[in-house]
């Protein structure tokens, strides 16, 4: 994985010597806390409902077991013992003060860890495949690029103070884990006929109130030429977002209102200026960022694969962990394990910092110290041999971290809600809780298979419900909480936007809602291997509906 | 915002300047300084110098035509959250080639100076107080390191192509 050298050493120990200038000066008052806040949203310091939050970038979900200690210890010593994982592959802490902010953040230093751009109208953390460089459909790693990105971006003079916050996503497989359809830029990496690596280019993708799928603004554009371009979409969205209203200030309105054949073309006119100037990628350079991201040498354990049938027949639950979160690697003798941080009944994406070092130390007996952050809230071990998962799966059992549910119904996204959130309208914590205890029968999820429920709290949609095959909204109708339910949507390389079923239920009647839902789909699939989404893209909503409602007249 | 007052200070990297000769805020106590669309249309009428306020909306790039002639350039940030501006300095400095004073007015304050001095704002027109006594002690808040080329030079040093290096 990337390594700072001495000039990112420099620069994020200047970073935190700013801020924490920064702080000194609000705290007796020279700057106002309007001129503050976007200065520290910019460190990744949000106050929230009970408290200030800091959010650390963890770029493109990476980490090292020695990071991952550092982050157990910041639990341990500035927060309450745990933290939570996001959707964008950072991590957050709740409980910090804003007095140890500076010292958190020279302890991320330390390590070679920051919170730049993990808020603010900025181009934030740059989000990949958590299965870059160990699975067998990329075509390349696409964490160089990000990092790449991530350097260009840091505090990038022209694109600090943009319309709204900007996120990037990269994957390099067809099939798509990085969700990068609903990202302000999608990358693709890919090759062309002959045999280049370049991106599919999407724009305008994004989730929040108003919900689009990003367009392919351009078939192949050549990794050199990766800065300029991104530059030039940039600097089109800089002059020309919207500025008068934030909710329509993402650049998927801009691409919605300008049109995408207008918007590309101003996208290309403005990059003809730039292409081949000084933000061309020399193959030196590109190669040398590449070079860190080298997967591990990879010794044949083939005794794997005996020892692999052996434990699965003695131990039912170890089988079911591997069938569940164990998949394929590209080297055969090794696998990629999920590890579920959606125990049932806990909170989808929290970890105790006891988990994070045991995650830790596991990953150095294991999995060559490497550990990744998904954005469904789960961690995972990228490269660990058949004929050490079993060593490995009571070690995590040892912890409650060897839930097998990934990809199924319990494996829940959601966001912190009105538990935390200031900007909530409702709960998201409980209700995923609720669901989760409701169909905590590993033999029923088996029968359900997979199925993705996402739940947001508000229609800011931090907790991706219009992508869930099921999603949750929760709203507030006249001073009670409300869940509205929508089906279909999916985040893949099919990514679609899931539409509202109808009126929505109250908190106490949501989880059997649920229930209907997925009886409604188990009984009348074709068979278990037609998925949820597939039933629902065969037969659309009527059957749920009529599950749901019955005969009643929907309101909205 | 509230820190602004009537009154401003012109700063540049050389200090503060006493005898600054362009009225960019429109009170009549010095050298006119016009809207784009006056700029464009007076330039039609004479081979006078021109001196321009660009305001957020503005296309820069109107001004290449004439670009020659121009001698001063007001960049409008009506509020520190709009950073429009820093897209036309780049693109005064980058695309037009203009080498003339660009100055910064509106919300300048100490944590945007050094991102409007690298995108070739060399020079500020500051009400907020705090702001001038920071400027006036020259400790700016900026970070000598860069992971961007941008409009102002610095120097590239020996490290990946897109990193650079201001003299502190």
């Amino acid at each position: 994985m990337y390594r700072y050298d001495e000039f990112d050493h420099d620069f994020v120990r200047a970073r935190v010597d700013q801020f924490r200038d920064q702080v000194a000066r609000r705290l007796t008052g020279e700057i106002s806390e309007d001129a503050f806040k976007p200065l520290r949203l910019m460190n990744g310091v949000y106050l929230q409902l009970h408290a200030y939050m800091l959010r650390v970038a963890i770029p493109y979900g990476t980490l090292s077991s020695s990071q991952l200690r550092k982050l157990a210890h910041i639990a341990r010593v500035y927060d309450r013992g745990y933290g939570h994982f996001t959707t964008r592959q950072n991590i957050q802490y709740n409980w910090p003060k804003l007095s140890d902010m500076p010292a958190i953040l020279d302890q991320l230093a330390e390590v070679e860890m920051h919170a730049i751009q993990t808020s603010g109208n900025c181009i934030r953390n740059v989000t990949a495949d958590h299965f870059a460089g160990a699975a067998a459909d990329e075509v390349a790693d696409p964490r160089p690029y990000a990092e790449i990105l991530r350097q260009w971006s840091s505090l990038h003079p022209e694109f600090s103070f943009l319309p709204r916050k900007f996120k990037i996503a990269i994957t390099a497989a067809e099939h798509d884990r990085a969700a990068i359809q609903v990202h302000d830029i999608g990358l693709q990496l890919k090759r062309n006929s002959d045999g280049e690596l370049g991106f599919a280019v999407y724009v305008g993708g994004g989730q929040g109130r108003t919900p689009m799928v990003a367009k392919l603004i351009k078939e192949f554009l050549p990794e050199t030429h990766l800065l300029s371009y991104v530059t030039a979409i940039m600097r089109v969205y800089n002059l020309h977002g919207r500025r008068d209203n934030k909710y329509k200030a993402r650049i998927k309105i801009l691409v919605h209102e300008t049109g995408v054949d207008e918007l590309a073309a101003q996208i290309e006119t403005e990059w003809a200026h730039l292409k081949d100037g000084e933000l061309t990628l020399p193959e030196k350079d590109v190669e040398a960022i590449t070079a860190y991201f080298a997967p591990p040498d990879l010794q044949p354990r083939g005794e794997g694969w005996g020892e692999l049938a052996a434990w699965k027949r003695s131990e039912p639950a170890f089988s079911d962990w591997v069938g569940r979160n164990v998949a394929p690697h590209r080297h055969p003798d090794y696998g990629m394990v999920t590890i579920s941080l959606k125990p049932i009944g806990g909170i989808p994406g929290d970890a105790s910092a006891d988990q994070m070092d045991a995650v830790a130390r596991l990953a150095d007996e294991f999995a060559y110290s490497e550990i990744r952050v998904t954005h469904e809230q789960n961690l995972v071990l990228p490269h660990v041999a058949l004929a050490d998962l079993e060593p490995l799966w009571r070690g995590l059992a040892a912890e409650g971290l060897a839930t097998a549910n990934a990809g199924l119904i319990t494996d829940i996204i959601a966001c912190p809600g009105l538990d935390y959130c200031a900007l909530a309208n409702a709960r998201s914590i409980p209700v995923a809780q609720e669901i989760s205890n409701r169909f905590a029968s590993p033999a029923r999820q088996a029968e359900i298979g997979e199925l993705k429920i996402k739940i947001s709290g508000c229609i800011n949609a931090c907790g991706h419900h219009h992508v869930g095959h099921i999603g949750i909204l929760g709203v507030e109708k006249k001073g009670a909480e409300l869940y509205q339910i929508t089906l279909g949507g999916s985040a893949d390389e099919n990514t679609s936007i899931g539409e509202i079923i109808g009126r929505g239920f109250e908190s106490e009647r949501l989880t059997d809602a649920i229930e209907v839902i997925v009886d409604t789909y188990l009984t009348a699939r074709n068979d278990s291997s037609e998925s949820f989404i597939d039933f629902y893209r065969r037969v659309g909503p009527a059957p749920f509906k009529a599950a749901l409602y019955g005969g009643e007249v929907e309101a909205a | 915002m509230r820190e602004m007052t009537a009154m401003s200070t012109i700063w540049t990297l050389s200090g503060f300047v006493t005898d600054d000769p362009w009225d960019h805020k429109g009170d009549g106590t010095g050298k006119p300084v016009l809207s784009l669309s006056d700029a464009l249309a007076k330039s039609e009428l004479s081979n006078d110098p021109i001196a321009v306020r660009i305001d957020p909306a503005d296309d820069v790039s109107r001004l290449g035509p004439i670009i020659d002639r121009v001698v001063f350039v007001a960049v409008n940030f009506p509020a520190f959250n709009d950073g429009r501006a820093f897209s036309h300095a780049s693109l005064l400095r980058d695309r037009l080639g203009y080498g003339g004073e660009i100055r910064a007015i509106g919300a300048v304050l100490l944590d945007q100076v050094p991102f409007m001095l690298r995108v070739g704002i060399d020079s500020f027109a500051v009400s907020h107080e705090p702001t001038i006594r920071r400027l006036g002690e020259r400790r700016l808040s900026g970070i000598d390191l860069h992971y961007q080329p941008t409009a102002r030079p610095s120097a590239v040093g020996d490290s990946y192509s897109w990193r650079r290096k201001s003299a502190s």
